[in-house]
């Protein structure tokens, strides 16, 4: 290809092969699961940016439905809607959560990744882990019946992480990022089982940090109930009597005399809480 | 548009038919940095253009701000 003419792939290859060997040879792991360790390397290193991107997802659900009515406004207009949606953003200081670096960050990976089971052969794995189903992660997809298999996953991962990762609000666009993996199924047929692999885990820990982001963003209101509590006792009344309960047992200890002066003043009040409830 | 500055084009399309199709995430910025890195191989040439292309990719990066962002 056109691509492995460019010097940095062909090293980029040596030393995925010498990281697969050290994941095979020194951790013990089989083929396939040593992509996935590789992959999951990947994706823990690129943490920081994805928490980054929950934050800035959180963001957008706040505005939604003033996004919704742009589009709307400018339905005839795709480019007009775009430009109008993306001024929003500036206007609202929104973040949009996709950016292009994160996923470029994977684009080496991938690409030596492909070199790599293209070039070197890797032998059959032997042991019975479950993902044995695998058994050759050098030879193309379809060849053996766990590629059917991986596959299937590969459509339902790819659908759950687009599902997860989607900005657009616009319906049509979503359909076709929602239909686009049935296509795609029989491009990457073609490919190692191992690159498909590294595909369904990315996807995978994807939806995964989807489900997390979803339950952050349920349990957002919590922390800002403790803080209140803690930065104005007297106000918070009722809330702040539930706050500082925990709060309370490491006072207690007789020891410090001396700087005690604000917290007996603390502990009576709540007696007085209590006894009135 | 003079040859080189067509090879970059020629990249960029490379990169939109295969990993930017497998990959579909949504730029934060319009024109996205596919098109906008197009626009500027074509005004620029390659070497400017490949310039702009790659510090629009830089700041494609979740600590940016995104939004409208034409090429000048």
């Amino acid at each position: 290809m056109i691509l492995y003419a460019i010097p940095i792939i062909s090293q980029l290859e040596t030393v995925m092969k010498h990281v697969l060997h050290w994941f095979h040879f020194n951790v013990g792991l089989t083929w396939a699961w040593s992509i996935v360790a590789i992959t999951v390397c990947v994706r823990m290193l690129l943490v920081p940016l994805t928490i980054r991107q929950i934050h800035s997802m959180q963001n957008l659900q706040k505005f939604a439905p003033q996004m919704k009515e742009i589009q709307k406004k400018y339905k005839s207009d795709r480019q007009k809607q775009n430009e109008e949606l993306m001024k929003f953003y500036r206007e609202n200081n929104i973040n949009p959560a996709a950016s292009c670096l994160p996923m470029l960050f994977q684009l080496p990976v991938f690409i030596a990744l492909y070199y790599t089971l293209k070039h070197y052969h890797f032998p059959p794995g032997a042991d019975l882990s479950w993902l044995h189903f695998i058994h050759d992660i050098s030879v193309g997809t379809t060849a053996q019946w766990g590629g059917y298999v991986l596959l299937v996953v590969y459509v339902a991962s790819q659908m759950a992480s687009s599902f997860f990762m989607m900005t657009t609000v616009d319906k049509t666009q979503r359909i076709i990022f929602m239909v686009m993996p049935l296509f795609f199924v029989f491009i990457i047929a073609r490919f190692p089982a191992g690159l498909v692999l590294y595909w369904v885990t990315t996807n995978l820990w994807t939806v995964g940090q989807g489900l997390v982001t979803r339950r952050l963003v349920a349990r957002a209101p919590a922390p800002t109930v403790e803080r209140r509590s803690s930065r104005t006792p007297p106000k918070d009344d009722g809330s702040g009597g539930n706050g500082a309960s925990p709060e309370s047992p490491p006072p207690p200890s007789p020891a410090p005399s001396s700087t005690s002066q604000q917290r007996p003043r603390q502990v009576r009040r709540k007696k007085k809480r209590t006894s009135r409830r | 548009m003079r040859a080189p500055a067509l090879l970059g084009v020629g990249l960029v399309w490379v990169y939109r038919l295969t990993f930017g199709a497998l990959f579909p995430t949504t730029c934060k910025y319009h024109p996205s940095c596919s098109e906008y890195a197009v626009q500027a191989l074509h005004r620029h040439g390659l070497v400017k253009g490949s310039v702009l292309a790659g510090w629009r990719l830089l700041r494609c990066n979740p600590w940016s701000r995104g939004g409208f962002d034409p090429i000048r």
